[in-house]
């Protein structure tokens, strides 16, 4: 039935281009092809601090997360067009008004997804390795076998999130089991073989040797995560007589020192009862950030002993400044316009509920450092994230205000936050590598952040908010 | 004489190459229950919002209890009750917790006691613990209703109030605005069922295509014997034909 499939897809543009014009948008893959253009003339510079195995693990590990960060993203995504766009409802949640089955519709999901973000994100970057490729002496068949390794590293991230939000659903000792498990395996790959366990994942054991057995691993993961996830998967249903007893108010009263405690107490029941506190921080933070750190550490040769773990902060910094996102993505400002609440309040707000989650990565940098035996630099690592961290949120409420999730694809909007994230990523990598306690001085962030948000109040208070 | 409750002079709001409210001049008297009534997209819900501060209009100004729109928004809010065009209350709170959450916006200090009454009264307090997502649109309109009168507006903006509701629920509703706007208070309502208009409002404007074709009183109709229906009808013909 190709119909709904012909219809995702193109409901999937139009989810895109209304959010972000259809020029806008457009244009995002060309972005993408530029950067890869570009940067593929960086190579043979890079190649002399890394050998290119190495350049291609953290693209591979980057494409891996991209898929766990899509498919969280479409387990969410209905109460998330809802909320953006009120009565919205997409196709994939449609299976009640049509005569399919919901497994078939989330099999096209699945389809669709693959298609379309490899149309997105893999193929403008394999074009721009392609055409670059001549002038850096690189043979023509790598940015091919890059565009498959790539797009099968984006699948297995997908499908790994909708196979372990499907055992979440059935179960969640069961999903705590396959968790232990496979740190477990993971553990014993390293003792076993004195390697990082990150190199056996299938996609990357491709792109370094290629041979058919090394194909057919890599699509037959693929293939059992996602026949076990539609086994598995159970439709939502929701059980409109549940009763919930009053949260808000006790919650309200213990963060009573917070500027305005309800908008807090708010976030947080948000967050907790759509599954965002479990599903968000294992699906979008720890699962990609172990990920990232098992890449890393393949670095540990080529970056001074507390190299992996300043990196590992910087990175996680990052990525913790997308915790703004889980705060925000639940609600629009229309949802307060009947109330007197400006829009300045409520990004305050927003950067108090923020606050209190950066919790998660101070712990989890302190745990990277104390069990990877850098306990020295604890500090200095937990600094530079949050800092970092931070930093990122300013820009981001100065470029986005309320809609990080859906001004992220405008490629002018992108384009300002890489270069001014970039730059002082750059710079901070460069001091913490030559002497790690300097990294110290990131709280200097703290004030161009404070200035950025200031910004963002200004701009968004100034501006018609959407969800009208 | 009192200053009006609401006070709009050239109000627009352009979308692009949309004119959707096109220099709207009107005053509403306190104590006043007045319609606003249109068909589908003629405006109406762009006017509720640019009373309420809730978008900018493109031109022209409003006074709202005395405050200008444009310069206290918030202090708008304040004062005034508002049912949004769509019921969005948020998703994860519970329908009493949701009050609770505007009695705390609000500084309500008996919020509980108010929000037991207004479950008593929409006759929802059996879904009270349920979340907003988990509710029917009928009782989200409810929780919506409570929401907008619940710290006791002198005036309230509502955009077609009665929507939602079954007939029964819709007598409930329409006898508490008619009592409310006897104790004094204001009601602007928008709404495209004339009936409920004809039955319950004081004064009226019709608007289409964001221009108001005629503000006028239910009274003076009577009194030349024409009902309103057939007069809305009569007049937005008129200049779909013009």
């Amino acid at each position: 039935m190709p119909e709904l499939f012909i219809a995702m897809v193109k409901e999937e543009w139009r989810v895109h281009s209304t959010m972000f014009g259809s020029i806008s948008f457009a244009l995002f893959p060309i972005l993408i092809f530029w950067i890869a253009f570009m940067g593929s003339f960086l190579l043979p510079l890079m190649r002399q601090a890394l050998p290119a195995g190495e350049l291609s693990l953290v693209l591979h590990a980057n494409y891996l997360m991209l898929g766990f960060m899509v498919g969280a993203f479409g387990l969410l995504g209905a109460e998330v067009m809802n909320r953006r766009f009120g009565q919205a409802s997409l196709l994939t949640y449609s299976a009640r008004s049509l005569p399919l089955s919901e497994r078939f519709i989330f099999a096209n999901f699945v389809i669709k997804d693959t298609l379309y973000y490899f149309v997105l994100w893999v193929f403008p970057l394999a074009l721009g390795f392609l055409l670059a490729s001549p002038f850096i002496g690189v043979p023509v068949t790598l940015p091919l076998l890059l565009s498959l390794t790539l797009t099968l590293s984006f699948l297995s991230g997908l499908c790994a999130v909708f196979f372990l939000s499907s055992v979440y659903s059935r179960s969640k000792p069961a999903l705590a089991a396959i968790l232990v498990v496979i740190a477990g395996a993971g553990g014993a790959l390293a003792l076993l073989t004195g390697q990082n366990p990150a190199r056996y994942f299938p996609p990357l054991m491709l792109f370094t040797t290629f041979s058919w057995e090394n194909l057919v691993l890599s699509c037959l993961a693929i293939a059992v995560l996602f026949c076990i996830s539609i086994w598995l998967f159970t439709p939502e249903t929701s059980d409109a007589t549940k009763h919930y007893p009053d949260m808000l108010t006790p919650l309200a009263r213990k963060l009573s020192f917070f500027p305005t405690p309800p908008l807090a107490a708010k976030d947080l029941i948000d967050m907790y009862r759509s599954g965002g506190m479990v599903g968000q921080t294992l699906f979008s933070f720890a699962i990609p950030l172990v990920v990232i750190w098992f890449f890393l550490s393949l670095l540990n040769g080529y970056l001074p002993s507390y190299g992996v773990l300043l990196e590992f902060a910087i990175v996680t910094g990052v990525i913790a400044s997308t915790m703004y996102t889980w705060i925000t993505m639940f609600d629009t400002y229309g949802a307060y316009a009947c109330l007197p609440v400006s829009v300045r309040t409520l990004i305050k707000s927003k950067i108090a509920s923020f606050s209190v989650l950066q919790l998660i990565p101070a712990v989890f940098v302190a745990l990277a450092a104390l069990l990877s035996g850098q306990v020295l630099y604890l500090v200095p690592a937990v600094v530079l994230c949050l800092s970092i961290s931070f930093y990122s949120l300013g820009i981001t409420i100065w470029l986005t205000g309320l809609s990080p999730s859906v001004l992220v694809y405008n490629v002018k909007v992108m384009a300002t936050y890489l270069v001014l994230i970039g730059i002082v990523l750059i710079i901070l990598s460069a001091v913490a590598f030559a002497a790690p306690f300097a990294a110290l001085a990131a709280v200097i962030l703290l004030l161009p952040a404070a200035f950025f948000a200031r910004l963002g109040f200004a701009k968004w208070e100034a501006r018609e908010q959407p969800g009208f | 004489m009192t200053a009006p409750a609401i006070s709009a002079a050239g109000l627009t709001k352009v979308y692009g190459y949309l004119v959707a409210v096109n220099h709207v001049t009107l005053s509403v008297e306190k104590g006043a229950l007045f319609g606003l009534l249109g068909p589908n997209g003629s405006g109406k819900s762009t006017m509720i919002k640019m009373l309420t501060g809730q978008i900018r209009p493109t031109g022209g100004t409003a006074t709202v209890l005395g405050l200008d729109v444009q310069q206290d928004p918030i202090g708008v809010r304040e004062r005034v009750g508002i049912i949004p065009e769509q019921e969005t209350p948020p998703s994860f709170l519970s329908a009493a917790e949701y009050l609770q959450f505007v009695g705390a916006i609000r500084k309500i200090p008996d919020i509980k006691e108010r929000a037991a009454w207004w479950f008593d009264f929409l006759d929802f307090a059996d879904k009270k613990d349920v979340l907003c997502k988990d509710l029917s649109r009928g009782t989200r309109q409810k929780l919506m209703f409570a929401q907008a009168f619940i710290h006791k507006p002198e005036l309230a903006l509502i955009d077609e109030p009665l929507i939602n509701f079954d007939p029964i629920m819709q007598h409930v509703v329409k006898d508490y605005l008619t009592a409310y706007v006897k104790a004094g208070n204001t009601i602007f309502l928008s709404t495209h069922i004339l009936e409920v208009a004809e039955e319950i409002c004081s004064g009226f404007a019709i608007l289409h295509k964001g221009n108001i074709l005629h503000t006028g009183t239910v009274s003076d109709l009577k009194t030349e014997h024409r009902h309103l229906d057939d007069f809305f009808l009569a007049l937005v013909q008129r200049d779909r034909n013009a």
